[in-house]
């Protein structure tokens, strides 16, 4: 038996801290301003943390078999708890989608389970029936009606977003398990009709893509979030304002804390903070990647990559649109961004990475 | 080999989670580096809030940088609603300091915006308002210095002046043909805010108002305020319906002093109809010029040599015939035998109709243009008229005559002393104007100068002593004398035209005016004086204008510094002298028939109706010519 992966553990940690300061710097004015108490935040991610950090000791200590052993059950459950949180008195709106169990600050998000359910099933799948990938119309095209159903399910809150990461981590798992190329590009086809298809559902979609392509048409509406953002990262400067000076977080940027926390960061912390919290991204993917590569068996490498996928998805999604490089789609950063349940899931999902490092 | 297939994939996808981590980097510092600019200008566009800071009006001084128009400091108030706290309060205190209704205040202090100016209610308030307002120490609520224009010398000089509008924009007059020179830069302070007005804790930017430019004016205020006081005088003592006079240097066409009546307190120019307020009554007014015009005509005839004063000799028997029309004198019964030279002292219109006739209609007119009539003197002034004259095609022999005394031509108070100053400065045709120089605020270095712009020579220097001196004599021997003052030599001319409307001549008014200069030799200021319509009194110009013109002379020989002249002093006695005329009976006379034949008495008459009930002194006294006469009227 090896030990667990204590850099992997120690970068996990450090970045959780930071965001957990960086909480505080951008969201003081607000908590302030709506509850009249600067640390709100910072108390609350802080429980938030040592929760999680809770989870991610209980998780890593769990064998990984238990999920392997399991699947079929653990998907079962987080498709009755995608169902139940849709029927109004049981699941509760927030930010415009019926998405939440609980009252108040608490709760849990299903569909954050079912995302790491969903790479659980697939990888068992794959790994128990390695040849399948051959079989395309026999085999996977079955396959991928799990992660359909659930997105169809998460679009019904709708959480575009999660459901996006979810189809994508799946395809990712098939990309890796040796499914062959041409199967991509017929799903890249029928991505674009699909996309195009959820644009003609909601046509605020397509306002969000001009508003991509030049935030100043409308500043004031669709292009609102993209200008402040740019307001955040450009007048700052390289150097950046220095830690708690962020003009933008009085009022100009809506909850700082959240999915655009990244940008307060590069305003207060300049380019070589922005630098330092890219390096230690890339650092937990590595680190996650290379414990796929070094374990034993196949399930557990398709767990840790889809895991880590899904990890570097929405990091890498949620800096894109901070930036600027895609439209806003409104996905949290990872161990940054405010929020308890997503903390959590995340810190369980590295618990599980953690316990196969040590197999 | 299966693993080896993962393992690559694995590595391949890392590979591109770098390659965008690394493109995440660029991008910001694309956004810092090449936008860094243009974002950050937005940006402070947003977050900053400018409380605005008014610079000072350019002040207006007259040629020797006596102060007439300045600035008096007063504040106005500015809110930023975002920062009032407790709005309710704050309304119920500033309703009560401004004394205006709870819900005229609402409107400013709940206004969605980020600065509101409390217009007009909060606009210059007075020293204790402002102080009261200071004291409540709210904030969110400023007082801002903002300047009010000051016009020191109230009425004078209004018309050229102008005024301003509540935002110091220059409405009329210089302050509005100068309005760029003039106007200040407002300057601000800008400071951080909030998405909700707060203010922030970061470093505010003063930025410095710019003062406006000075204007240094032609004017002489000592000479301007002589001026007005005179048509003080005048207004009450005449009940005109107009007056004006103007003053100006001959020498290069600087205006020393301007006005009319009726005039405006450009402080409070609402008060005011818009005739009273726009009408610069010596460039705008156009009007027969009379007598005056009969300069030019003498001019023409002394440069074209087809008189000569002394030796040439005219009968004036009280008209003269052309074109079968009877043209009158304005004396019954004529002046008789007289040279030319009595002709221009009589003002005999005979004699100035035979001028014109000897220079003929080409030549007349050509001298008439020459010297500025028919087109604009494009002084530096808003309103200006350009006159009429006869188109040189429709001018018969009929208006050839009357053109030659100065009727059927319209002409501007400012074309005559333009005219006039030429005539008699050597012959040089300048361009009025009234702004000397612009200075710059801090200093008052000249930044810009106006000099005297000669537009022609119209006649020779020997022509135009000639005219100096054939005024002279007017003002010493003939209708002129009222002006005359001992021991200096002035000449000038005197006008009485009548008022057309609607095409006729209206009886029994009359622009009456008086051109007049000195010292002869060497001429310092021309002066033209024009009552209209005067009531109670002889209308004629040398009763009504000349004593004006007197007045003024007076008081410019101290302020010009005009030495006396010795040989003025003796050339008075021979004129004057001799001169003792017995007083006739005027009882049971008609005083329209005999008024005419009174020019060599100053008449005061008092009473209505047209008959002559009394009269003092008594027929057959003998009394000097010029002396008092009061007769008493009834029917």
């Amino acid at each position: 038996m090896k030990k667990i992966d204590k850099k992997l553990l120690i970068t996990i940690i450090t970045l959780s801290l930071i965001g957990i300061i960086m909480i505080y710097s951008s969201s003081n004015i607000w908590a302030k301003y709506k509850y009249n108490d600067e640390f709100r935040f910072l108390k609350l991610q802080s429980i938030f943390f040592l929760i999680s950090l809770f989870a991610l000791k209980i998780v890593s200590n769990i064998d990984y078999k238990y999920y392997y052993n399991n699947s079929k059950k653990i998907i079962f459950i987080c498709f009755i708890l995608l169902i139940l949180v849709l029927i109004p008195g049981i699941g509760s709106v927030r930010n415009g989608s019926r998405s939440w169990f609980g009252i108040g600050g608490l709760g849990i998000q299903p569909s954050e389970f079912m995302k790491l359910a969903i790479i659980i099933f697939i990888s068992k799948y794959l790994s128990d029936y390695p040849k399948s990938v051959k079989n395309i119309k026999k085999e996977i095209i079955p396959l991928l009606f799990i992660p359909a159903l659930s997105f169809l399910l998460i679009m019904l809150q709708p959480d575009l977003g999660t459901g996006v990461i979810i189809l994508v981590t799946s395809i990712s798992l098939l990309f890796v398990s040796g499914v062959d190329f041409s199967f991509f590009t017929k799903i890249g086809i029928l991505g674009l009709f699909g996309f195009t298809g959820l644009i003609v559902i909601a046509p605020y979609r397509i306002k969000r893509i001009l508003a991509f392509l030049n935030p100043w048409v409308d500043p004031l509406g669709s292009g609102f979030q993209s200008i402040q953002s740019l307001f955040a990262i450009g007048p700052s400067g390289l150097l950046g304002t220095g830690f708690g000076n962020s003009v933008q977080k009085h009022f100009y940027l809506p909850e700082p804390q959240t999915d655009f926390i990244f940008s307060i960061i590069t305003e207060e912390l300049g380019i070589f903070g922005s630098i330092i919290i890219c390096f230690l991204f890339s650092y937990i993917i590595y680190r996650s990647l290379k414990i796929a590569i070094n374990s034993k068996d196949l399930f557990s490498k398709y767990l840790v990559f889809g895991i880590t996928f899904q990890l570097a998805f929405q990091t890498l999604l949620n800096l894109s649109v901070v930036v600027g490089l895609v439209p806003i789609t409104g996905v949290t950063l990872p161990f940054l961004s405010y929020g308890g349940s997503s903390l959590i899931t995340t810190m369980i999902s590295i618990g599980i990475i953690l316990n196969i490092s040590k197999q | 080999m299966f693993y080896k297939s993962i393992h690559y994939k694995i590595r391949l996808f890392f590979l591109i989670v770098l390659i965008i981590f690394i493109a995440v980097i660029i991008k910001i510092l694309y956004i810092q580096v090449i936008k860094y600019n243009f974002v950050k200008n937005k940006a402070s566009d947003l977050w900053s809030r400018n409380l605005p800071i008014e610079g000072n009006r350019g002040k207006i001084y007259d040629r020797n940088l006596d102060i007439m128009v300045d600035n008096l400091t007063t504040t106005s108030l500015v809110l930023i609603p975002g920062q009032i706290k407790n709005k309710k309060e704050t309304t119920k205190k500033l309703s009560k300091i401004l004394n205006v209704s709870y819900d005229e205040m609402k409107k400013h202090v709940y206004k969605k915006t980020s600065i509101q100016r409390v217009h007009p209610i909060g606009r210059k308030l007075p020293f204790d308002t402002a102080d009261r307002i200071n004291n409540l120490n709210i904030e969110g609520v400023y007082l801002l210095k903002e300047a009010k224009r000051n016009y020191i010398y109230n009425k004078n000089l209004c018309h050229v002046i102008g005024y301003v509008g509540i935002d110091n924009q220059g409405l009329s007059g210089l302050e509005l043909k100068y309005d760029k020179y003039l106007k200040s830069k407002y300057g601000s302070i800008k400071y951080y805010s909030d998405a909700k007005g707060n203010k922030l804790k970061l470093s505010e930017i003063y930025e410095k108002p710019v003062d406006g430019f000075n204007l240094k004016l032609t004017i002489n205020n000592k000479l301007q305020r002589v001026i007005e006081r005179e048509l003080n005088n005048a207004w009450t003592k005449y009940n005109p319906e107009h007056a004006l006079v103007i003053a100006m240097n001959p020498n290069n066409g600087e205006i020393l002093a301007m006005s009319s009546r009726p005039n405006f307190d450009p402080s409070n120019y609402k008060n005011y109809t818009e005739e009273e307020i726009n009408r610069n009554l010596p460039i705008w007014m156009n009007y027969e010029p009379g007598s005056t015009f009969k300069i030019i005509t003498l001019a023409a005839s002394l440069e074209e040599d087809t008189i000569n004063l002394k030796k040439d000799k005219f009968y004036d028997p009280g008209s003269i015939s052309v074109a079968g029309r009877k043209i009158k004198c304005w004396k019954d019964g004529g002046h008789g035998e007289e040279t030319f030279m009595q002709v221009v002292e009589n003002s005999c219109n005979p004699g100035f109709v035979v001028m014109g006739q000897k220079l003929g209609k080409n030549r007349l007119f050509r001298y008439i243009r020459n010297f500025g009539f028919g087109e604009k003197t494009n002084i530096d002034l808003n309103g200006e008229a350009t006159g009429i004259l006869f188109s040189i095609d429709k001018v018969g022999p009929l208006e050839l005559a009357t053109t030659s005394f100065g009727q059927g031509v319209s002409v501007t108070p400012i074309q005559q002393i333009t005219a006039v100053s030429a005539a008699i400065n050597g012959g040089y045709l300048y361009k009025p104007y009234i702004v000397k120089s612009i200075l710059e605020p801090e200093t008052n270095t000249e930044i810009k100068k106006f000099d005297k712009t000669l537009i022609r020579k119209v006649i020779s220097k020997k022509t135009s002593k000639e005219v100096r001196i054939a005024l002279e004599n007017v003002v010493k021997n003939g209708t002129g004398r009222n002006a005359f003052i001992d021991g200096y030599r002035i000449g000038g001319k005197t006008g009485t035209a009548q008022k057309v409307k609607d095409g006729k001549y209206l009886s029994g008014n009359y622009i009456v005016s008086f051109i007049g200069f000195m010292p002869v030799d060497n001429p310092k200021i021309v002066l033209y004086v024009a009552i209209d319509n005067p009531k109670g009194v002889i209308q004629y110009g040398g009763t009504v204008s000349a004593p004006i013109a007197r007045n003024i002379f007076e008081d410019a020989i101290n302020i010009l510094n005009i030495k006396k002249d010795n040989n003025a002093k003796e050339k008075k006695y021979q004129a004057w002298d001799i001169k003792y005329i017995k007083v006739p009976n005027l009882i049971n006379k008609r005083f329209s028939k005999v008024k005419y034949k009174l020019n060599n008495f100053d008449i005061e008459y008092t009473g209505n109706g047209d008959k002559i009930i009394y009269q003092s002194p008594k027929k057959g006294e003998r009394v000097p010519t010029g002396s008092k006469i009061r007769i008493m009227l009834g029917n």
